[in-house]
């Protein structure tokens, strides 16, 4: 029988006992995404030209167009969503963009949609305000 | 590369009376169509004149009139072997008596098209429901979703074979293990026969987490399915695009930036850094040495990270598309993935010697699971599998693909053909993908990263192969001129090492199940490609991504 060694690990291991604990301490600290993160979709109504292109080139058809105030743009699906952000892409005025917002995990499903008010409504805010 | 051209020349000098068409479109790219019945020839003869020969998959394509079945062979390139039956009568020989390895491939263009081998071993649904009807192959052309069709559907019942198979004969005892999660977090069946402590034989069920991916990426426009082909397998979804677009990339003419090339391999090779990483973790896991597996876990945290950088994801990257890659990368960013590569080739360095040197890691690895060489060529076995049995094949070295023609790096090959020989593989493999990475990430070239592509694509087919982290995945693309693919098939590496499985096991003990299953590194929603299950009255039907998206269905689903 050869002769007893320890583990090669055991170093290693014991080492670990008087460090702090590796894991993030999320929700505490709230995390760091770096930039161009894909997560909740951002939109610029003024952009928009209602095209269209968004809607049809969506691989899981997570996009709608919908009528707000006279003019078609689109609505996202964000539980259909898989993030590829093709509508992006596809975009011809640039009018969809990514945020680093990834907190988007709820009990309603009806929260997992975004609306194209959402945005005509902030813009307005910021306009009343400068006013 | 001289392999190839000396197969393609023996083909044509023995075979020249069967051939009806050949061609060499690509370098290490042959489409041959021979004669009905003499593709056992042309199969034979390549077995026996090339050295490492081996079967990648069969690919069914229901061409109206005929059924067309590709036998793509690899053997310094792809091979493919056309012979085609009529579609009324669809039957042809088998091969699985020249090569074993044919066996799963043959089952599941008979389950899914229809096609009967005669003399094949065990014709069995492979994909499929036992109790799919009779007569009704979801591949065929002409194939439409039927959600409420009458008596489609055989009322809930097991099939003969498999009620016999399951009794217990003497002193050998069933043991089954899965579908819910045998070893890893996937759900795949086996039956064990084992007598006392030891496996004598395993049987494997499939098809748990079969999505229809081939049918439904025949529904949508081929930029659209870059995105579909990546959720076939998380873990090595960079391979799975790779493989696409160079397939689509092939067939259009398309020249792919260098850069993108550059890219591309970047991103590949990460991802087989983190999948080799988590495997050596999950077998610290599995062999009951938990130390090891959170530690290799902690370790792999970085990369996820650099990938989130790179990509915008820690896992589906989204990176590759057709003609190139969609983001660029930054300096700093290129800085940071320098800094990390060197602290991941310090830790596995470390694991590596864990590996090497741990009493109690190599009493439960050595001589355990034993695939020989012969044996693993016999059935097809691809990647490190295949390298832990002695066999020096790598798709990356004998069918260059992205930048891996300018990029020096050596291929890891072990002789001892155990569990432990296919880990040790696994964990000097990281150390040569980091040395990759810290080649290109140095010589990246300056330039574009992606040219337009036309959405349809001209009328061709294109085979691709690529080593993703499990082993050689095939991707086969038959296109009609159309923005639609005809036909995609997708042959994932887990399949090939599936067959030789129970080859392995034979002889081991039942404690040693899960670090052989483990030492395959299998990945089942990659093997299984849609069925859904209506709980209230137990019908199974099989939707399209429209059907689940049309309103009304998906009220149905909620």
């Amino acid at each position: 029988m050869a002769k007893i060694r320890l583990p090669t690990m055991i170093k290693d291991v014991g080492s670990c006992i008087f460090k702090k604990p590796f894991t993030r301490e999320y929700p505490a600290v709230k995390v760091q995404v770096p930039e161009g993160y894909r997560g909740r979709h951002t939109f610029d109504p003024e952009k928009c030209i209602s095209c269209g292109l968004c809607e049809r080139d969506c691989p899981a058809k997570a996009i709608e167009l919908v009528e707000v105030s006279g003019k078609r743009m689109p609505k996202f699906y964000l539980d259909r969503c898989i993030f590829c952000y093709q509508c992006a892409e596809s975009c011809p005025r640039d009018a969809i963009k990514l945020s680093t917002t990834f907190e988007m995990s709820t009990t309603e499903k009806k929260e997992l949609l975004i609306l194209p008010e959402e945005f005509i409504s902030k813009q307005k805010v910021t306009t009343d305000e400068g006013k | 590369m001289e392999m190839f051209e000396d197969a393609v020349d023996v083909l044509k000098k023995n075979l020249e009376d069967a051939i009806l068409e050949f061609r060499v479109p690509k370098p290490r790219k042959a489409y041959v169509l021979l004669k009905p019945e003499r593709h056992r020839d042309a199969i034979s003869l390549l077995l026996k004149q090339v050295e490492n020969a081996e079967l990648s998959t069969i690919t069914g394509t229901d061409l109206g009139n005929e059924i067309e079945l590709n036998y793509h062979m690899a053997c310094g390139g792809t091979i493919t072997i056309k012979s085609r039956v009529p579609r009324e009568k669809p039957v042809i020989r088998t091969i699985t008596d020249i090569l074993p390895g044919a066996n799963l491939y043959e089952r599941e263009v008979f389950d899914l098209l229809g096609v009967i081998f005669e003399g094949h071993p065990n014709l069995q649904r492979l994909m499929l429901p036992e109790n799919w009807p009779q007569g009704d192959y979801p591949l065929r052309r002409d194939w439409k979703p039927h959600a409420n069709q009458e008596n489609s559907f055989v009322s809930e019942e097991t099939s003969q074979t498999e009620t016999e198979d399951l009794k217990d004969a003497g002193s050998i005892i069933n043991v089954i293990v899965g579908p819910q999660h045998p070893v890893l977090h996937e759900p795949e069946m086996f039956s064990f026969k084992v007598d006392g402590e030891t496996v004598v034989d395993v049987e494997v069920r499939l098809g748990y987490v079969h999505r229809g991916i081939e049918k439904a990426a025949e529904r949508m426009m081929y930029f659209q399915n870059v995105y579909l082909v990546e959720r076939i397998c998380g873990i090595c979804n960079a391979a799975h695009t790779t493989c696409f677009c160079q397939a689509v990339e092939d067939i259009g003419n398309i020249d792919t930036p260098p850069r993108a090339l550059y890219l591309r391999t970047i991103i590949h090779e990460l991802n087989r850094v983190h999948s080799h990483l988590l495997l050596l973790g999950v077998a610290g896991h599995l062999l009951g040495f938990e130390a090891l597996f959170q530690h290799v876990w902690r370790d792999r945290e970085p990369v996820m990270d650099i990938v989130e950088r790179i990509t915008g994801n820690r896992l589906m990257s989204g990176f590759n598309t057709i003609g190139g890659v969609r983001r660029d990368i930054d300096p700093n960013t290129i800085e940071k993935t320098l800094k990390t590569v060197k602290e991941v080739r310090k830790r596995t360095t470390f694991y590596k010697k864990v590996f090497e040197e741990d009493p109690t890691l190599r009493l439960r690895t050595e001589g355990v699971g034993v695939l020989s060489r012969s044996d693993a060529l016999k059935f097809c076995v691809v990647g490190p599998v295949a390298r832990g049995s002695g066999i020096a094949m790598d798709v990356r070295k004998d069918d260059p693909y992205a930048a891996y023609e300018e990029i020096p790096f050596n291929v890891v090959s072990y002789k001892e053909c155990d569990t432990w020989a296919r880990l040790m593989v696994r964990a000097e493999e990281v150390l040569e993908s980091l040395d990759i990475l810290d080649y290109a990430l140095s010589h990246l070239p300056s330039g574009r990263l992606r040219v337009r592509v036309q959405r349809k694509i001209p009328e061709g087919e294109a085979v691709s192969r690529v080593e993703a982290p499990r082993g050689e995945l095939i991707h086969y693309i038959k296109s009609d001129g159309t923005a639609y693919p005809y036909r995609v098939k997708v042959r994932a590496p887990t399949l090939a090492n599936l067959m030789a499985f129970p080859d392995a096991i034979r002889g081991a003990f039942i404690a040693d199940i899960p670090s052989v299953i483990g030492s395959l590194d299998p990945c089942f929603s990659c093997t299984d490609r849609m069925a859904f299950l209506d709980t209230k009255n137990g019908q199974k039907w099989h939707w399209s991504l429209d059907d689940v998206n049309n309103s009304k269905n998906r009220k149905a689903l909620i």
